[in-house]
């Protein structure tokens, strides 16, 4: 194994990361949403989603529909959220800095497997989501269970641990 | 040239695109046959026995301890024969009642009273006499009474695999919210 060949190995593998990369920078532009394909991370819209199930996002429209699944995310916490809107509110405001009345939408939330909405959920003092801000996109496809491997990854250390070890073994055991 | 890692990239691609053709052929298949079966023209009826308008203060209810919010609960009776929307690829029906209300000018609301998961096609024909509203609504503004709103039954199929499908049943009424009780 010489010199040639690692640099060779290395191109190859920066080649499928930078294509994977683009990949999911083209989803992005087509469904305008910063992440158009989600895993569900919680059992809160069971039996309609499970744990490890793929979805694809759709963000183009202006409004979202009540009884639409939406993917939110709340600006002071990290994580998504998949829940189905109960409410929708169109108003218009007058926007604080221009000056100028703008029309928003105004959302509640409730996973279909949960009690009650998503109030306790938001921030203390947040009574809405607000269709700009928080929407990451609307859940138009499905795929199940063949996201389990990001979760496996995530929250399994040894999993994560033993797929380094694979992996690193074979570039170690490599023969070309 | 076939390390561990070259022949483990290559199972993997060959699974996925492997699933994901296959999710797109099921996908395929089940639209067509879900549009031949009438779905779209679902029968129903809804009828409003009672509502109830109520203040109230807590957080949990859209108020808080200076300014109250209108609430309104329902008891309503609701018939429809969902059947024609399960074939082998459907996993639930999620079925909703919702109410739309105009606001000011430009201004219009959508809210939802009530809700079921339907699992099976066993339990796709409803016949519910009397329900109460699973939710107690509130609006953005303060007060809900003398709007009026049109309730309508819509629901969404949820399939094993494929695309999410949204529909409205043949049925509404109106309703007028009452005044505070």
């Amino acid at each position: 194994m010489n010199l040639r060949q690692q640099l060779g190995s290395g191109l190859s593998m920066a080649m499928v990361l930078a294509s994977a990369f683009a990949f999911w920078k083209l989803f992005s532009i087509v469904t305008m949403s910063n992440s158009p394909i989600v895993v569900v991370l919680s059992g809160s819209m069971e039996p309609a989603f499970q744990r490890g199930d793929v979805l694809f996002l759709w963000n183009r429209e202006e409004y979202v529909g009540v009884g639409d699944v939406v993917v939110y995310k709340l600006q002071e916490k990290d994580i998504p959220i998949v829940h189905r809107v109960v409410r929708e509110h169109r108003v218009v405001e007058k926007d604080k800095k221009t000056k100028k009345k703008v029309q928003k939408q105004l959302l509640l939330t409730k996973g279909d497997n949960n009690e009650r909405d998503d109030l306790p959920l938001y921030a203390y003092g947040q009574q809405y989501l607000e269709r700009k801000r928080d929407i990451l996109g609307r859940v138009f496809g499905y795929v199940p269970l063949v996201g389990y491997v990001t979760i496996l990854i995530t929250e399994n250390v040894y999993f994560k641990y033993a797929l380094m070890a694979l992996l690193g073994l074979s570039a170690l055991v490599q023969d070309e | 040239m076939f390390s561990l890692f070259q022949r483990a990239q290559t199972v993997s691609n060959y699974v996925l695109t492997l699933v994901m053709t296959m999710a797109a052929i099921i996908s395929v298949s089940w639209l067509i046959q879900l549009h031949f079966s009438e779905h779209g023209s679902i029968p129903a009826h809804i009828s409003v026995n009672k509502a109830v308008n109520t203040m109230k203060y807590s957080r949990n209810f859209g108020g808080r301890p200076n300014s109250g919010k209108e609430n309104v609960r329902l008891a309503f009776d609701v018939t429809t024969d969902l059947s024609s929307l399960f074939n082998w690829n459907t996993k639930q029906v999620f079925v909703y009642l919702v109410g739309e209300y105009p606001g000011k000018k430009d201004e219009v609301s959508k809210v939802v009273f009530w809700d079921k998961i339907i699992p099976t096609k066993e339990d796709s024909i409803l016949e519910l006499t009397d329900v109460r509203s699973k939710y107690s609504v509130w609006d953005y503004y303060p007060n809900l009474h003398n709007k009026t709103a049109t309730l309508k039954l819509e629901y969404n199929i949820q399939p094993h695999v494929g695309p999410l499908i949204w529909g409205t049943a043949d049925a509404f009424t109106q309703l007028q919210f009452p005044e505070i009780l």
